[in-house]
């Protein structure tokens, strides 16, 4: 065996890639075949892209080098892997290898296992696409990466191309991600007319340092990383786009495909067009605020899984871009102690959302392979039928709902630190009061998103069965649930052990333009410090203790009478109890339905159908839903208003061959004129 | 070092063990006053004991269709509370734990033990269940936001989030009478009456179907699985009020541990404690129920007047 090298690792893995990839597409006949090939090799390329990304960060330097070179034209992609791009590459390795284990098992379900070769060829080539975006080291490979990638999703969304839906949501994520690709290339464009080169880190040292072309700079750069990222109100592509695609595509999107957004806004508009401007920063913390409460609002009317866990991205990445806009501002005002604390917390919460957000997606798919629906209001009583998977699930739902001591509540931890420490000392009033808000807001949207996985797990997995689909439902396979309990693991390491996140994180921080060296905000690998010790500090591993003190005090007390319990039927008010008698999810999140009514405006039907008297109801039709305010009124006229224009166009394209010999020959005219008139 | 780390646990310990010990006490005082306010008699005041006795000698009686989410829930809710009883001075002005963590580690640990109660009251089908679960998760979700502003505003004016360093920090600046107190105290004590389910938000003494919400949830426990979520629910009660003293006037609170400081600090403390479950009983007495959907116009009070706390400290 080789020693390791990480200086060429990533070229050698891409052109590993492509090799699987080719492979893949010869054993095109054989899907079980093809499978292996294409998953084995994809889980291997990720492993050893980790390492590499790994050892970045250890060694403290970089590594760059040429992808390829075309010698005629001096053409050349190269790549350079700093801190921050090795700590997202350490992050899609994460989630890539248990991913394409998973995929080993869920793929070969017959529902998928024709298209076996599709998915193999696609998800390596998402994959090698996104490991490229992450490693670029100049824009040509970035812009062909990121429209590699975003053309791949699109494919793997519309995987059931035989649903008007999955067609329906490939378009519209492909329309949103190309007028961000647009809003990239034109400030990549600005930017390149003021330097010699194209590589990143010269690019962006001439980026102007004062006048509005900053401005205009980072709000073409923010929409255009936004709407990857997914922010409100950029994000309708997202919940449409992360149900169609098969489920464990639908991690890999969630988890990793739109932190690429993530990755360009900490890139770019965040650090790489000078200190932030205070105006900029206050955005991203109003966005990231509006995103996660907005995120988690709707994700608790969403009642297919799926899209459920599709809302609670978006109210993800607006808890990144909470952390990230205190980071700003901290940076703004000088105070690099309050900078390091928010996006150190930033990209702490990108690791996490990965681990549990994909590892939520991984279990739902499970769900969906054994019942053959998404609709939790069909679920219930899976965790007698499936304990692995209900088990899995349930450590994600307390990773996600913040809840110590598990890896969410570390960094939204981090976060609160960002806002609060940074709340002192900060001297604009305004700035002033952002800081608490933003506190509360955070605080509001981890409650509420405690709320909404209680019902997610509880109706799923708990009580009755409510269809028979329920009732039937089998485990998944142990190569399906072995990616599942490595992530679960994860979850609560990630959650005990964030000291050692944060000396990890230390180097990439300190590789941010404009960062000095980083104050030590871990305390020994199971700590976290927040401003010197006397401001707070949290030691998950310690709660732990206490919490396990406590649970065998309970168990203790108990243990008399304990372990012998009688089973009744539960009372049923006098009626019999079955499944149509349980708690819906429509129910459970009915209170909350009422109290937010100005944002869902809700609207019901209820209609009773009788046959032959007034008096004797066959059936009562309950419809009920929410509006879906940014479609209806951002979305709706914008479309109707580039209609009309592209009709109005439509003069102008009759068809006809001497017109459009007219035109040309105004066109002319008019230059020639125009040429004259300026020399 | 060994010694320390005794001595961190054997404080721990004690504190968990006397906050357990003390809270039946404060639900039976409670309900003795509010007897005495309605012309009745009341309970005997250790009845909080015979009862919590009498239900973990009784046999444990489960649903047959809850699976082991049911059997953990209580015992996850109590060892969060007493987990939580750790991270709070009592009486001396350090909390045995105020290593692990602060006020945002003492939020999450109660909002853990709310998740489990919450979803295993899913597991039985019975519609009660789920009815007080999500009017549970509901209350707490909206109280949140307002608690944790209310204890930004006291711990901000500290300079400090970590429990033990906060109260000696008020030990040594005395009492300040800042408007800023009164305002913050009067907001988190709002949200002391949602979370421990007290009338107006919640009556305690209900079991009608329509008004119930903490009741619902942990309707069809039974047996020592009741105890344990009775008997949490009043550590849980106890420590907020402690919390409430502790941070809005913690005279008395010793500063070492001597016994005659301890004893001082015994008798303030309870005496505080009482002065405020006085407080809690005149509310519930004198106030109606509201409606679950009125509820909200009562914690966005206290989150204005949590937001108004920080806003005149620091504007």
């Amino acid at each position: 065996m080789m020693p390791f090298d990480s200086a060429n690792a990533l070229p050698v893995t891409l052109a590993f890639r492509l090799g699987v990839i080719a492979l893949t597409l010869a054993l095109s006949g054989r899907s079980r075949a093809a499978r292996r090939v294409a998953f084995v090799g994809s889980a291997m390329a990720s492993v050893v892209t980790g390492l590499m990304a790994a050892d970045v960060l250890r060694a403290g330097a970089g590594v760059d080098g040429v992808l390829l070179l075309h010698q005629a034209s001096g053409l050349a992609l190269v790549y350079a892997v700093d801190g921050l791009s090795a700590w997202f590459l350490i992050v899609l390795s994460v989630l890539a290898v248990p991913i394409a284990v998973y995929n080993l098992g869920y793929v070969a379900h017959p529902h998928l296992s024709g298209r076996s070769v599709f998915l193999g060829v696609t998800f390596n080539v998402l994959v090698g696409a996104v490991e490229t975006v992450f490693a670029a080291g100049d824009v040509i490979t970035f812009l062909c990466a990121w429209e590699l990638m975003t053309l791949a999703t699109a494919a793997l969304v519309v995987t059931e191309h035989e649903e008007r839906a999955s067609r329906r949501a490939a378009y519209l994520y492909l329309v949103m991600s190309h007028l961000g690709t647009g809003c990239l290339i034109a400030g990549f464009l600005a930017l390149a007319s003021a330097s010699e080169a194209l590589t990143f880190s010269t690019l962006l040292s001439h980026a102007p340092t004062d006048g509005s072309m900053r401005n205009v700079l980072f709000a073409l750069f923010f929409v255009g990383f936004g709407v990857k990222a997914g922010i409100v109100p950029l994000h309708v592509w997202l919940p449409e786009a992360h149900p169609a695609a098969p489920t464990s595509i639908s991690a890999f999107m969630s988890g990793v495909l739109i932190k690429t957004g993530i990755y360009g806004l900490v890139r770019v508009c965040a650090f790489g067009l000078g200190v932030p401007l205070l105006s900029w920063g206050v955005l991203v913390v109003v966005v990231g605020g509006l995103s996660a409460l907005l995120g988690v609002l709707y994700a608790l009317m969403q009642h297919d899984l799926k899209r459920l866990l599709a809302y609670h991205s978006i109210e993800n990445i607006g808890i990144i871009l909470l952390g990230l806009g205190a980071g700003m501002i901290g940076l703004t005002y000088g105070r690099s102690d309050v900078a390091t604390l928010g996006v150190s917390a930033s990209l702490y919460h990108v690791l996490n959302h990965a681990v549990f957000k994909g590892l939520l997606f991984l279990g739902a798919g499970g769900v969906v392979m054994a019942t053959g629906t998404r609709q939790i209001e069909r679920l219930g009583g899976l965790l007698h039928r499936m304990p692995w998977t209900g088990l899995c699930f349930l450590i994600g739902a307390l990773a996600i709902s913040g809840l110590p001591p598990l890896n969410g509540f570390a960094s939204e931890w981090l976060t609160f630190q960002a806002f609060l420490f940074g709340f002192r000392g900060s001297t604009e009033p305004l700035v002033h009061l952002l800081f608490p808000i933003g506190g509360a807001l955070l605080a509001l949207t981890t409650a509420l998103a405690a709320a909404c996985f209680v019902k997610a797990f509880g109706i799923s997995f708990l009580a009755l069965p409510r269809s028979r689909a329920a009732a039937e439902a089998h485990e998944s396979p142990a190569v399906m649930l072995a990616p599942q309990v490595c992530l679960a693991a994860l979850c609560l390491g990630l959650g005990v052990f964030p000291g050692f996140v944060l000396g990890t994180l230390n180097p990439v921080v300190a590789s941010l333009p404009g960062f000095p060296p980083p104050a030590d905000i871990a305390g020994g690998s199971m700590a976290m410090v927040s401003g010197l010790e006397s401001f707070d500090r949290v030691v998950p591993a310690m709660f732990g203790v206490a919490l396990m003190g406590g649970a065998v005090v309970a168990l203790l007390l108990t243990a008399r009478r304990g372990a012998t319990a009688r089973r009744v039927p539960t009372w049923g008010c006098g009626g019999e109890l079955t499944a149509r008698t349980e708690y819906t999810a429509t129910a459970f999140t009915k209170p909350l339905m009422l109290i937010f009514a100005a944002l869902y405006r809700p609207s019901r039907q209820v209609e009773a159908l009788t046959e032959v008297s007034p008096y004797f109801t066959r059936e009562v039709r309950y419809r009920s839903e929410i509006e879906p305010t940014f479609e209806r009124h951002v979305y709706e006229p914008l479309v109707r208003a580039v209609l009309r224009v592209a009709g109005g166009m439509k003069v102008l394209q009759a068809g006809s061959l001497h017109a459009y010999l007219g035109y040309v020959i105004a066109m002319v005219v008019t230059l020639v004129l125009f040429v004259w008139w300026t020399s | 070092m060994i010694p320390d780390a005794f001595l961190t646990i054997g404080a721990s310990l004690l504190q968990a063990g006397g906050m357990l010990a003390a809270a039946p006490l404060l639900r039976t005082a409670i309900k003795k006053m509010k007897a005495r306010l309605q012309n009745r008699q009341g309970p005997p005041l250790l009845q909080g004991y015979y009862d919590l006795a009498k239900l973990i000698r009784k046999e444990p009686v489960r649903s047959e269709t809850a699976s082991w989410v049911y059997v953990a829930g209580p015992r996850v809710y109590f060892a969060a509370a007493v987990a939580a009883t750790t991270l709070v001075p009592v009486l001396v002005a350090v909390a045995p734990l105020e290593a692990a963590g602060g006020i945002l580690l003492l939020v999450g640990t109660l909002a853990f033990g709310r998740f489990a109660l919450a979803t295993a009251a899913l597991d039985t089908g019975s519609p009660f269940g789920g009815m007080g679960a999500s009017r549970d998760m509901t209350i707490a979700a909206l109280a949140e936001p307002a608690l944790m502003l209310g204890l930004f505003a006291q711990a901000l004016a500290a300079g400090t989030m970590n429990l033990g360093v906060l109260v000696r920090a008020l030990v040594q600046q005395g009492p300040s009478w800042h408007p800023s107190d009164l305002l913050a105290f009067a907001g988190l004590f709002i949200i002391v009456i949602a979370e421990t389910g007290r009338i107006p938000v919640d009556n305690p003494a209900t079991h009608l179907e329509l008004t119930m919400i903490h009741e619902a949830m942990v309707l069809e426990y039974a047996g020592p699985d009741l105890a344990l979520v009775e008997w949490a629910s009043a550590v849980k009660e106890l420590l907020y009020l402690t919390l409430l003293v502790n941070l809005f006037m913690p005279v008395g609170i010793a500063t070492s541990v001597e016994t005659e400081a301890l004893f001082v600090a015994l008798m303030a403390w309870t005496g505080k404690v009482f002065l405020l479950a006085i407080a809690v009983t005149v509310v519930e007495s004198t106030n109606a129920k509201l409606r679950l959907f009125r509820v909200p116009e009562l914690v966005s009070v206290s989150l204005g007047l949590a937001f108004l706390a920080l806003a005149i400290r620091f504007l």
